[in-house]
């Protein structure tokens, strides 16, 4: 049922198989199917890069009334990079971007990962089960901001049931407090993605070979030691992908965060998205800018081809 | 296999209790967009789980109509935030399966392009963020800045990876032989394509179509940048509906988030079966 | 070595009847084939066996123990799967330990007993490989030695060749042969391969529709089938049926063939039955009873089949190739040795 085929990074080299298709016509057609998807890499890859490694040298803002292009008016050289190394706020972003990633993603995996082992049989009820499960990753991020931000309000849901429980009313802020807030948006991101590792993870261990586990269990095998020697290892591949997915968007995150605290309280929750937009949005210093965004990218290149490289020898 | 008895009793237990957990702010979203000002007013002790007074005020508020509680009136409705959302989205859809089904044909068949994969792929990593200031620019200067088709083609380019990788998947699947017999009755190739492979790829296409759509309407930060009064999108129009003067407008807020939580919620149950597939980037069929 | 008592075993899927009523005793150390088309419920007894599936009546007992309800992991059972479910992401010898380590048997115990097993069947020099890409007959080893090295009371076979080429399999079936001879185990094999059944099983057990229809050694099976559906199934090509009466004349008994002629037979009552003989059985006779004429002639290196029809009846014959065979279309006459008849109830399809 699941194929793994992580070989497809390197498509282009699976298909000799098409020699037989390969004449003058098949390959003008090729190029003409693929020439839009080329031209919309072009024009938001190479033009945007360009141009940010121009500005990125100068000390550019759209509020000094030059255009753009004769920024080199404005030139400082690598003076925005040296900024960049000496600017705690980024620091701090990228730290605190990395300690979300940190909390969310294995949680999202270990909740998604059990999750994964109640449905991997059947019983009465699973399709609907299963289905109710998925709703939170298909609500718009920014309308899952805003309902957590609802919940967490101080006179929220939230403390009402934890006024239940105490048995006395419960005032927490929980937006306010710059820890709580914290927890509050990382909350928001659990929620709204371990269904998505569920997802993977299920469609993972589904494909897990039954006779290799009906061998096991004959064998004398436990249930745990099934689990890790022959279902843990039979997905290793998906939870590499499941892992790697979750990591590239976390490091994203925005939405949920943005509406739920703005960043705040202070900078207590801005993650290195919400940084970028408020230094381009508010302090409109955009020269500073494009030497953050170009840094990011470039390490975002770095580790992205090593990791893809890796998968490729693990294949 | 036969799973005790116990077993059974923990598994729809832990179920229940995370769909109970899972559940509260979908439910509690639902809740509010029906309960009539003075309950989604309330707070701590005076809170409604459940509105005591169902009403639809808080639809109608949106939409500009007076006549509920609510002593503002909204500069403006939700009517054109939702129409933006829509062209923006569907469009951005038409760019990116247009140009992603073409190149993964181009590919599957006759391995053209084949630095796409990769490069689409670190499009997706990149974080939106750190191109956006030349984004900016460049839609500033062509004059795409607040208008829904400058923002469709932005929606396009970002998501041609996965209509891209998912119909690549679709082809490789897709047996040649239906194609092969068609070329040997002597069909061009592009009739082939257009005819025959397209017409039979109608499923996959549409479910690519969805999946494309729901991560197009799931936009804030995009719209956020490149709209500004005219063509803000859903998302982007909800935070407008708060002033200082006002306070949050919970209720109709709740509303809002509602009329865009419904597509992307139906649509993805409806294409729950290749959701993996989309998600995994053709990694993983099920 | 364990005897397996199998009494009025029955297994519904709803509805459906897999399995119906099967009573069979297999011997210890016994190697006992279940023969059977797709559908027939081999499988579904195998299964039961194993403990992969409950009964819905009956009993099945390893040496009289009970094993109703008795999880399968406490049976004691070895199992060989179809695609043999060799754990490829581990080596040839974590394979071969699997078993002992979720037994908890200690470690130098373990390494022993896996090197007297991959000494056994020559998996010594693989031990360190991974279990991937390995060809099939070392996997098929593989898969026994796994089950093997646990000591299992019984050994349990699903299919295992059927996955192999046409032409490596009279190897395969000679090897698992032998290692049943040197483990004497009680081993249930399981096959819709009439070949296999008869050339590895001390006794088949044939199977059609859920319920068991003779139980016999391979050559009372061949010889003396209990309805037409064993004669057809066992033997390549299948026994010949031809609708005929039995009528007697100052000679003896004879069976009237219409078109075909006629062919004396040793006993029998009058009336109509189902005429049935081998095809192996056949003699070329230029004044023999029989004639039919020839429709196909197939010629398989040291055997021709002769396709026959005569009127509504179709034979087929096999002779050696020695044989001087008449060409398609041509009139072929032949008889059949009274003692080669077997005779059959029309309606009941039961042997007579």
């Amino acid at each position: 049922m699941t194929d793994m085929t992580t070989q497809q990074l390197g498509a282009a080299e699976r298909h000799a198989d098409t020699a037989l298709h390969e004449g003058a016509e098949e390959r003008r057609l090729g190029l003409w199917l693929t020439l839009p998807a080329q031209l919309l890499v072009i024009f938001i890859a190479l033009f945007p890069i360009l141009m940010q490694v121009y500005i990125s040298l100068t000390d550019w803002s759209p509020l000094d009334g030059i255009p753009w292009y004769r920024a080199y008016e404005l030139w400082i050289g690598l003076l925005n990079y040296v900024d960049l190394a000496n600017d705690p706020r980024f620091w701090s972003a990228l730290w605190r971007t990395c300690i979300v990633m940190a909390i969310c993603v294995p949680v999202q995996f270990l909740l998604g990962l059990g999750l994964a082992i109640l449905f991997v049989d059947d019983f009465p009820g699973r399709r609907v089960l299963y289905s109710t499960i998925l709703v939170p990753m298909m609500v718009v991020p920014a309308v899952a901001g805003y309902m957590f931000f609802m919940l967490f309000q101080s006179g929220g849901p939230v403390n009402d049931i934890l006024s239940f429980f105490a048995g006395r009313p419960v005032t927490i802020a929980w937006l306010s407090d710059p820890d709580l807030a914290l927890f509050a948006t990382i909350v928001s991101d659990i929620w709204q993605w371990t269904p998505l590792m569920f997802l993977i993870l299920l469609a993972g261990m589904v494909s897990v070979p039954q006779d290799q586990q009906m061998a096991a269990i004959l064998l004398g095998a436990s249930w745990w030691r099934r689990f890790w020697t022959i279902v843990l290892p039979r997905m290793k591949t998906i939870i590499i992908i499941a892992l790697a997915i979750r990591l590239i968007e976390n490091f994203k995150v925005f939405d949920n965060f943005y509406i739920m605290t703005g960043g705040g309280p202070g900078v207590a929750t801005e993650t290195i998205s919400i940084y970028i937009y408020k230094v381009t949005q508010q302090e409109l210093i955009w020269g500073y800018v494009a030497a953050i965004a170009l840094a990011i990218l470039i390490v975002l290149s770095i580790v992205s081809a090593l990791a893809i490289k890796k998968l490729r020898s693990v294949q | 296999m036969q799973r005790s008895l116990s077993f059974e009793i923990f598994r729809y237990a832990a179920i229940f209790t995370f769909l109970a957990l899972s559940l509260v702010p979908t439910i509690w979203m639902i809740s509010m967009a029906f309960k009539p000002i003075a309950e989604w007013q309330a707070s701590g002790a005076d809170l409604t789980w459940w509105p005591a007074n169902p009403t639809l005020d808080n639809f109608r508020f949106i939409f500009g109509e007076s006549g509920s509680d609510l002593i503002v009136a909204l500069e403006r409705t939700a009517g054109r935030p939702i129409l933006a959302s829509l062209l923006a989205a569907s469009f951005g859809t038409l760019i990116a399966m247009t140009a992603g089904t073409a190149a993964a044909y181009g590919l599957s068949r006759f391995g053209a392009g084949g630095n796409l994969p990769l490069a689409l792929i670190q499009l997706r990593i990149f974080p939106p963020m750190a191109v956006m200031i030349p984004v900016m620019i460049m839609w500033a200067f062509l004059g795409l800045i607040d208008s829904w088709y400058g923002l469709a083609l932005i929606y396009g380019i970002v998501t041609m990876p996965f209509s891209f990788w998912l119909m690549k998947t679709f082809f490789d699947d897709m047996p040649r032989e239906i194609e092969d017999a068609a070329l040997v009755e002597g069909c061009s190739r592009w009739r082939v394509f257009l005819r025959i492979t397209l017409p039979i790829m109608r499923p996959a296409l549409a479910s690519s179509a969805l999946f494309v759509f729901i991560l197009n309407w799931s936009d804030y930060l995009i719209a956020l940048l490149l709209t500004t009064r005219d063509w803000v999108t859903i998302p982007v129009y909800m935070a407008s509906l708060s002033s200082s003067m006002t306070g949050q407008l919970y209720g109709a807020k709740a509303a809002l988030g509602l009329i865009a939580a419904v597509p992307p919620v139906i649509m993805g149950i409806a294409i729950q079966k290749q959701l993996v597939r989309g998600l995994t980037f053709g990694a993983l069929k099920e | 070595m364990t005897e397996i008592v199998m009494r009025n075993l029955g297994k519904d899927f709803g509805g459906f009847t897999a399995l119906a009523d099967m009573d069979l005793t297999i011997g210890s150390g016994e190697f006992v084939a279940l023969l059977g088309p797709s559908g027939c419920g081999k499988s579904t007894t195998m299964n039961m066996i194993a403990g992969m599936l409950d009964p819905t009546h009956g009993e099945i007992r390893f040496d009289g123990r009970m094993m109703n309800g008795v999880p399968m992991a406490k049976r004691g059972v070895g199992f060989v799967f179809q695609n043999y479910a060799i754990f490829t992401h581990m080596t040839v010898r974590d394979n071969l330990a699997y078993g002992l380590r979720a037994r908890g048997v200690a470690k130098p115990e373990i390494a022993r007993r896996v090197g007297d097993i991959a000494d056994l069947l020559q998996l010594t020099p693989l031990l360190d490989r991974k279990a991937a890409r390995l060809s099939v007959n070392i996997l098929q080893r593989l898969a026994i030695g796994r089950s093997a090295v646990v000591e299992p009371a019984i050994f349990l076979l699903d299919e295992p060749l059927s996955n192999v080429d046409a032409a490596f399999r009279a190897v395969m079936r000679s090897e698992l042969k032998a290692l049943q001879r040197q483990f004497r185990q009680t081993m249930v094999y399981v096959t819709h391969d009439q070949l296999e059944a008869m050339t590895m099983a001390d006794r088949i057990a044939v199977m059609d529709h859920g319920k068991l229809l003779q139980v016999g050694t391979p050559l009372e099976v061949y010889n003396h089938p209990v309805d037409t559906f064993v004669a057809r199934f066992i033997g390549a090509p299948g026994m010949n049926l031809l609708a005929g009466r039995v009528t007697s004349a100052d000679t003896g008994l004879t069976v009237d063939l219409g078109a075909a002629g006629h062919c004396p037979i040793q006993a029998g009552q009058g009336g109509e039955v189902l005429f049935g003989f081998r095809p192996e059985e056949v003699h070329p006779d230029p004044k023999g009873p029989m004639e039919m004429t020839v429709t196909t002639v197939e010629r398989i290196g040291a055997r021709t089949i002769l396709h026959l029809a005569a009127g509504s009846h179709a034979a087929k014959v096999v002779l050696d190739s020695e044989t001087a065979v008449p060409d398609q279309g041509e009139a072929f006459r032949f008889s059949v040795s009274p003692g080669a008849v077997r005779l059959f109830d029309p309606q009941t399809e039961r042997a007579l």
